[in-house]
């Protein structure tokens, strides 16, 4: 480590850290621990911390109610297509936008950034309209295809790769790469940790997208999880926690792992440009 | 490369401004008459929206029906509760409506007006239902649909600690439920005599029944009338619940009525049906015993609020026929009984009500009494933007003690500007 | 955004270049076919799922239009500006306005100063499990807000909530958190603050990893302490990162809902109600004319908050 950091010093840093964590993964916590509990115990006020009689009740009860398999399979199609849609074509554009010269550059950056700052909720009913007229209503690619071209995917490539030294560039002509060959080959590698953060925001959204789902499909075998696991626990009147509960932790599990999986990119990326 | 662009926008945007505009309002179109449904057995394809718990139990109760009429195959999408609206709206927009669905009361307005819902025939005897249920069908004077489950509101309170108060017999008037109010509060040592809700969202399916009780009514025809007398008599007597101290004007955000209702610190409060099994849930083992319902008191007469579910056919479906009979069959008054065990929904049809299964429940007779004499608001496609502007100034006049008859006028000029959708 | 963000690796710094260094500008062959076919993907989705809608709904909002007119979208009347004028003038849509500005800056300052703490703190401060320490302040971030609204009201209660039994310790009254006018808006800062700091400090971790370590290292060595380090080297190189992470989560913040929508409704007495809320609240009500205007004015406010970000911090030539 830089600088001479004392031992107290440290574990000083390491102390206040954890009390944070703590702090701020009690709901998380909560909510994992109440979906191991029973109703009556999670509608109690003050709430309790560990459930009285753990049991695997709202699970079992959801996984017998939920078709699982399908949605689950919905739901992982839309995120993946979703999020290495948008990690190849913003990446594109984003390199475009940040080191080439091309006509209609200006107009389509500002139409980019413009549309990154309209509220969604504008755009909801046209584009649900487009769609249907398109006749994708009740199919997968009407679930992901609105989604692949996020301007916010490409206002962050942006970002990054205008941070890149333009010699690499030149570097490449030199060495006779073609200019796609140049992305491809030495400016994508560059981006890790750009990537791994894009994958993971895209990923999250893609996965925890309820009301355009919701609105898109006709039938049920089209639903993803979230759509299917509000069936089970929202009511005209009442809710039902038990099962809210376990099905958000269903839901949050593959989100994790993506995280996990993402974030070691982070360690490698730093790895090859040889920081610390 | 810019003034080609901007003359290319010019020229769309003048386009469209001059290709715009209204066709010539009709006159409000008359009551419309349905078409009669075909007789024999239904035949073909159905399918069905219901949100929630009913969504994922209709299939049972619907093997039934298709043993009943072989040749018809019904196939139910179960849509969540959340956002069931917008999924509506947005299917009656892009044309992509089901055959028929459970319809939320409250929505029957405006989708009418969308002129997405196709008449009820004649053939269906409204008779037969509730008439405050039968009333959320019926939109401009055609009804759209029937009304397939009901649920109203009560008093419900602690009989154990009434006792402690001095009081046997559930008040019958408005004095008497104030004073059994403040009676919990100084003989039985409870925090709260009542819990009411101080406004905000949905506030008025519990101040409604109050006014509703006094002889006040929403609308006269396609006029709004809040600024009523009978209607400040109400809001005022609801209001001095919180000046006097018997009900809490800050309660915790989200907190529902169970926990209170068990501890005992707010030993009475009013809601519907679904509570009764919430507060047994929390209450444990014994709490039916400790609790009971009793009918809105009478001032003119004794009204509450009914809500539920309709059902509707939409105008777009290709098998009409199949769909009204799929509608006659559920209000049958044993497939009522059998959907209430199923569901413990309330049954709409009075007779569904003689069954056993019904009568068995001291405190289910009592809804069932009180569904005779509850009203719903007006199905105005613009309700709801009215409601959340009623609902606000109710707020103020709970928590802040503002001068109800000023609340009043201004909710009514509100009402006045935003109409009643025609 | 020109200075480098990225550190070059050690085997590109020592090559010599040897052509010229690259200019700006036209002249090269087949880079504007090549960029083409790097933007057309993007571009042909973009322009039919996004500003498609985005044009139909502008259109909207210089009309009449209601629910039962979107069938038919050119059967309506021209009003020009009219929706946008309603919206100004409505009370509660001022309210809302002020909720909005009052929640971005407060909110938005505060929560970019919790991320770069935690970033710094687990990129620098610590070297063990920042995996899991990673992993647990991105939580909020993907914790279902069903879960963290009943936490979070827990945490706010009145009586016996978290947060008013730690203060009594410390022989403070606290206020009802959520149901008094004046601490309901505070409230809801603190829960986006915890709920959104996870994603700024993933981004900040992202841009901090692009530090060159030979940078700090040879300022060490110059005798410069961590406090000088940070301030001199890592801040300024981690302006671009800033202006994103800034512009974004100001993005985000004026157009929030969530919180109000699940915890207060938008009250009590309409504290809490943001803009996009409200706006919500007219799509139900099907007045599509005045909710799209609602929509459009919260652009042009977000719009013209960007461009002061930009301003304030963008590189310094």
């Amino acid at each position: 480590m830089l600088g001479s950091k004392s031992r107290f010093g440290k574990w000083w840093v390491y102390l206040v850290v954890t009390v944070a964590l703590v702090m701020v993964i009690a709901p998380f916590a909560w909510m994992v621990l109440g979906s191991f509990k029973g109703e009556g115990e999670l509608r109690r006020v003050p709430p309790t911390w560990l459930p009285e009689s753990a049991s695997l009740d709202n699970y079992t009860q959801l996984f017998a109610q939920l078709d699982f398999g399908t949605y689950f399979v919905n739901s992982a199609i839309v995120a993946v297509v979703v999020t290495a849609g948008n990690l190849l074509f913003c990446s594109m554009l984003g390199y475009a936008l940040a080191m080439l010269n091309f006509p209609g550059k200006r107009v389509l950056l500002l139409l980019v950034l413009a549309t990154l700052m309209i509220p969604g909720v504008v755009t909801f009913v046209p584009l649900f309209v487009l769609v249907a007229n398109a006749g994708l209503i009740d199919s997968l690619p009407g679930l992901f295809l609105p989604f692949l071209a996020a301007p916010f995917g490409v206002f962050l490539m942006r970002q990054f790769i205008s941070g890149l030294p333009p010699d690499l560039l030149d570097a490449g002509r030199v060495d006779g790469a073609s200019e796609l060959g140049i992305f491809a080959r030495i400016i994508l590698p560059l981006c890790g940790p750009a990537l791994a953060t894009l994958g993971i925001l895209t990923f999250l959204g893609s996965w925890n997208n309820f009301l355009w789902p919701l609105v898109v499909a006709q039938t049920e075998k089209t639903y993803t999880l979230p759509v299917a696991l509000a069936l089970y626990s929202t009511g005209q009147n009442n809710t039902q926690y038990g099962l809210l509960l376990a099905g958000a932790c269903v839901v949050v599990l593959p989100l994790l792992i993506v995280f996990l999986v993402f974030q070691r990119h982070f360690i490698e990326g730093i790895a090859t440009t040889g920081i610390k | 490369m810019r003034t080609p662009a901007i003359a290319a926008i010019t020229v769309a945007a003048a386009l469209a401004v001059t290709g715009c505009g209204r066709p010539a309002e009709n006159p409000s179109a008359a009551p419309q008459t349905a078409a009669t449904v075909a007789e024999g057995p239904a035949t073909g394809e159905l399918t069905i929206w219901a949100m929630g718990a009913e969504g994922q139990k209709l299939p049972d109760l619907l093997k039934d029906f298709e043993a009943a009429n072989p040749g018809v195959k019904v196939t139910v999408t179960a849509i969540p509760w959340s956002a069931a609206h917008d999924k509506f709206t947005t299917a009656i927009t892009a044309q992509k409506t089901p055959d028929m669905a459970m319809i939320g009361t409250t929505w029957m307005g405006e989708f009418a007006g969308l002129g997405a819902l196709d008449p009820t025939p004649a053939s269906i005897d409204k008779g037969a239902f509730f008439p405050g249920a039968w009333g959320t069908t019926e939109v401009g004077g055609t009804s759209y649909g029937i009304p397939w489950y009901v649920e109203t509101r009560l008093v419900y309170y602690r009989t154990d600690l009434a006792k402690k108060a001095g009081i046997t017999t559930p008040p019958s008037d408005w004095d008497g439920l104030k004073a059994m109010a403040k009676a919990m509060q100084d003989k039985a040592g409870t925090k709260w005599g009542i819990n009411l809700q101080p406004g905000g969202t949905g506030s008025w399916q519990t101040v409604m029944p109050f006014a509703w009780s006094n002889g006040a009514q929403l609308n006269n025809g396609d006029q709004w009338t809040f600024d009523t007398p009978q209607m400040a008599e109400a809001v005022k007597y609801y209001q001095s619940f919180f000046t006097e101290g018997l009900t809490n004007k800050t309660p915790a955000q989200g907190a529902t009525q169970e926990p209170t209702f068990v501890d005992g610190s707010e030993p009475m409060f009013i809601s519907g049906p679904w509570m009764m099994s919430a507060v047994e849930k929390v209450g444990g083992k014994g709490f039916a015993d400790k609790y009971s319902v009793f009918p809105m008191p009478v001032k003119e007469k004794s009204a509450s609020f009914v809500g539920g579910s309709n059902l509707g056919v939409f105008k777009t479906t290709k098998n009409r026929d199949a769909a009204w009979k799929l509608v006659q069959w559920l209000a049958k008054p044993e497939v009522q009984v059998k959907w209430y065990q199923m569901s413990t929904d309330l049954p709409s049809v009075t007779s569904a009500w003689q069954d056993p299964a019904l009568t068995a429940d001291t405190k289910l007779a009592t809804f069932g009494k009180q569904l005779e004499t509850a009203v719903a608001p007006p199905s105005f496609a613009t309700w709801e933007q009215v409601a959340a502007r009623f609902d606000a100034e109710i707020e103020k006049v709970a928590k802040t003690g503002a001068d109800v008859d000023a609340s009043l006028k201004s909710v009514q000029a509100e009402a006045q500007s935003i109409g009643t959708g025609g | 955004m020109s200075a480098s963000t990225i550190a070059v690796p050690p085997l590109m710094e020592a090559a010599p270049s040897p052509v010229a260094p690259a200019r700006p500008g036209k002249g090269r062959p087949g880079e504007g076919r090549a960029a083409w076919i790097l933007a057309i993907p993007f571009t042909l989705l973009f322009l039919a799922f996004t500003v498609w809608p985005v044009a139909q709904s502008l259109f909207m909002s210089f009309t009449d239009t209601r629910q039962k007119d979107l069938r038919t979208p050119f059967s309506v009347n021209f009003i020009g500006i009219d929706n946008y004028v309603r919206a100004l003038s409505d009370p509660v849509f001022q309210r809302a306005a002020a909720n909005t500005a009052y929640f971005v800056v407060v909110g938005v300052p505060l929560t970019l100063a919790v991320a770069l703490l935690a970033a710094v703190a687990l990129d620098k401060g610590i070297t063990r499990f920042r995996a899991v320490f990673r992993l647990g302040f991105y939580t909020p971030v993907i914790t279902s807000i069903v879960a963290v609204a009943v936490v979070w009201r827990f945490i706010l209660q009145p009586d016996a909530g978290l947060l008013n039994t730690v203060l009594s310790w410390f022989g403070i009254q606290g206020p009802n958190w959520l149901g008094d006018v004046q601490w309901s808006m505070p409230s809801l800062i603190l829960m986006a603050i915890w709920r959104n700091f996870g994603t700024g400090m993933i981004i900040f971790l992202a841009g901090l990893q692009a530090v060159p370590y030979s940078l700090q290292e040879a300022a060490a060595i110059d005798g410069a302490n961590t406090w000088q380090r940070f301030w001199h080297i890592t801040f300024p190189l981690l302006r671009p990162t800033l202006l994103f992470v800034s512009v974004t989560t100001a993005i985000g913040y004026l157009q929030f809902f969530e919180e109000p929508f699940v915890m207060t409704q938008g009250g009590p007495l309409n504290s809490t109600i943001s803009m996009s809320m409200y706006t919500y609240n007219q799509f139900g009500y099907g007045n599509y004319g005045v909710a799209t205007a609602m929509s459009y004015l919260i652009f042009v406010v977000i719009a013209a908050v960007t461009a002061i970000q930009f301003r304030l911090l963008r590189e310094k030539a």
